[in-house]
């Protein structure tokens, strides 16, 4: 088992080195070979010729462009993203400024759907063709198709109007005079201060956003769930089990949901993808003021060295949450060691 | 429905006579209830995109028209559903607006599906370096975060409505190339396409004649499924800034319009948005009701 464990695990970080390389290089020539000067389009057009040259210098676009690469991928691998071309900081300070309210957001999304989407997948199964099931399906259908600006606006204006006490926007109340400076995490922070005011803010500010971030997942995640369950009750384990006398209670909860949590695993590693693009949106109803915030801002200002950072990064996490899924997948799924290890 | 149940009603008494295969798709797909839900949606979608300046009460509000004195007004019998902040009927915009929106799923997967295919079946059955170079292409092309890309894509060119396509379509067709791969590595190993290789069919006659057929059906599914996502995905592009250009309406940029003027003016965001919603609804109930029909996994 280990040996075939330790390959499947050499065998993903060596993909993942592959996959950032080819991301850099995307990002490279998405940023420097397109049409317009990079120093350009960053001063804007008041800018004099010698400003954009003394920035061009500055910044290292005067050099050719495999020379560039080779330099950008020498700093990107030292975790350094060079400077802003708006702000004149450097990119990965900002960044990992931002990252903590979105990873924050994140998790607390990821939470939610595992929370809700299993346990939705596992009873409309169990009560498959009845009212429980069509109840959700409906459900799970709003989510996968309702735009997720839509589902933050929504919540928003129902906040607004049934508890016009509580915080639609940003991450904590001001007043309060607290900053996440340990950590970065805005609740874990408080606890750490115990400043439990203020925990219990932030709690407040985090419900909406990562209940509308969390819908598309759930929505996903059920119909899967729901269908892995239905597809191994019809199989001969299942069958084998039953005709043993095992209450269908434990071959629902020891049994099948095991067997059953493979796909809806693998789906929501993909539905990280979906998840980081829905950040942008739900932070920006939210005003959440994340990572995801920064990439747009960067994006709409045309700052291409925050822009490949922004890429880079929401890659990496992109990746690496899959490389934990399929970790998490070989320890439950013991079919894909053997193969792997084949 | 009724037309339907009655036909088949009408052919109860010959049972025995043995219905075609496309006869009891088309059964499974009527009779249920989902998928004809989702074909009345598509349906209605497209005939109002196409004839939207016949529909829409206000067809000149799609331009720059500026009248400040119907600004911002509530939903009332002259505007079915209010005005918006230089006040422009917000009905008549969005159903200009379904245009767009099937434009781009037009521009997007007429691109990308035919892109996605071709590579699925050529990696699926050249085998080989071929195979690896393509596979290895499509698995690192979904590693890739796609509205983040599009975005940067999008917005690094300059945000329209051609290279937001542009942008999508770039991402997009991984989907279908490896759906397809899929599908054709299963069917390559079967006798026929043996059969047909040893009868000295060309390639090209066994990848677009013996092999394409067994695809139909999962990417006609997945297509379907695609363009509710697209439509949404193009809805957030422009949602976040980057999409058509003012005034040519568009439903993301009018809910992100309207979300300035919340909560007084809600009828600005739930209009558009809940046009959004239709539509996607309407594709995905089609897509799963074609996928029950065909019976594939797609």
């Amino acid at each position: 088992m280990t040996l075939g464990y330790v390959e499947l695990c050499a065998r993903r970080l060596v993909g993942f080195a592959l996959v950032l390389l080819v991301l850099s290089l995307m990002t490279f020539v998405l940023a420097r070979v397109v049409p317009g000067d990079p120093a350009r389009m960053a001063l804007g057009p008041s800018a004099t010729p010698e400003q954009v040259a003394a920035l061009q210098v500055e910044m290292g676009f005067d050099k050719p462009l495999p020379e560039q690469y080779l330099l950008y991928l020498g700093n990107a691998v030292k975790g350094d993203f060079g400077k802003s071309l708006v702000t004149g900081r450097p990119v990965t300070e900002e960044i990992m400024s931002f990252l903590p309210a979105t990873l924050e957001l994140v998790i607390v999304t990821i939470c939610i759907i595992i929370c809700v989407a299993i346990p939705l997948g596992v009873i409309t199964a169990r009560y498959r063709n009845s009212w429980i099931d069509s109840l959700g399906r409906v459900f799970s259908l709003t989510g996968v198709t309702m735009p997720s600006f839509l589902f933050a606006i929504l919540l928003q204006m129902l906040a607004a109007t049934y508890f016009p006490q509580w915080p639609i926007l940003g991450r904590v109340d001001h007043t309060l005079g607290f900053q996440a400076s340990i950590t970065g995490f805005m609740t874990l922070d408080a606890l750490l201060c115990l400043r439990f005011d203020v925990f219990f803010s932030a709690v407040q500010h985090l419900v909406f956003p990562a209940i509308a971030l969390s819908m598309s997942g759930i929505g996903q995640i059920t119909r899967i769930t729901r269908s892995a369950m239905i597809e191994h009750q019809r199989r001969d384990h299942t069958l084998t089990l039953r005709s043993f006398g095992v209450p269908q209670r434990v071959i629902t909860f020891r049994y099948l949901l095991k067997l059953s949590s493979i796909a809806p695993i693998t789906i929501l590693g993909l539905e990280f993808a979906a998840l980081i693009g829905n950040a942008f949106v739900v932070e920006m109803v939210f005003s959440w003021g994340g990572f995801a915030s920064y990439g747009l801002e960067a994006i709409l200002q045309k700052d291409l060295n925050a822009v490949m950072a922004v890429v880079m990064v929401a890659g990496i996490f992109f990746i690496v949450a899959n490389l934990v899924i399929d970790i998490i997948l070989a320890l439950l799924d013991p079919r894909l060691r053997f193969k792997e290890a084949k | 429905m009724s037309a339907v149940s009655s036909s088949s009603a009408a052919l109860q008494p010959a049972a025995p006579k043995v219905l075609s295969a496309r006869y009891m798709a088309w059964y499974r797909f009527s009779r249920n209830p989902a998928a004809v839900i989702g074909a009345f949606i598509v349906t209605s979608v497209i005939l109002i995109a196409v004839f939207a300046p016949l529909i829409a009460p206000y067809a000149e509000h799609v331009g720059s028209v500026v009248n400040f004195r119907a600004r911002h007004l509530p939903p009332d019998l002259e505007y079915l559903a209010g005005t918006d902040k230089v006040g422009r009927d917000i009905l008549s915009r969005t159903i200009f607006g379904f245009r767009i929106s099937l434009l781009l799923v037009i521009g997007v997967l007429g691109v990308s599906v035919p892109i996605g295919t071709i590579l699925g079946l050529v990696s699926g059955y050249a085998g080989g370096m071929t195979e690896r170079v393509i596979t290895g292409l499509t698995n690192i092309m979904l590693a890739l975060p796609p509205l983040v890309m599009a975005l940067a894509i999008g917005n690094v060119l300059e945000p329209n409505l051609t290279n937001a396509m542009i942008s999508v379509t770039l991402l997009w067709w991984t989907w279908h190339a490896r759906l397809v791969y899929r599908v054709t590595r299963t069917v390559a190993s079967e006798d026929y396409i043996e059969a047909a290789r040893l009868s000295g069919a060309s390639h090209m006659h066994i990848l677009f004649r013996e092999i394409l057929p067994n695809c139909v059906a999962v990417i006609s599914v997945k297509t379907t499924l695609d363009a509710a996502y697209v439509i949404l995905f193009g809805a957030s592009l422009s949602f976040l800034g980057l999409g058509v250009k003012p005034p040519t309406p568009d439903l993301g940029s009018m809910v992100a319009d309207g979300r300035q003027y919340l909560p007084d003016m809600w009828w600005g965001v739930l209009t558009p948005g809940f046009a959004i919603f239709y539509a996607t609804l309407g594709f995905n109930l089609l897509g799963d009701g074609l996928r029950d029909m065909f019976d594939v996994e797609a």
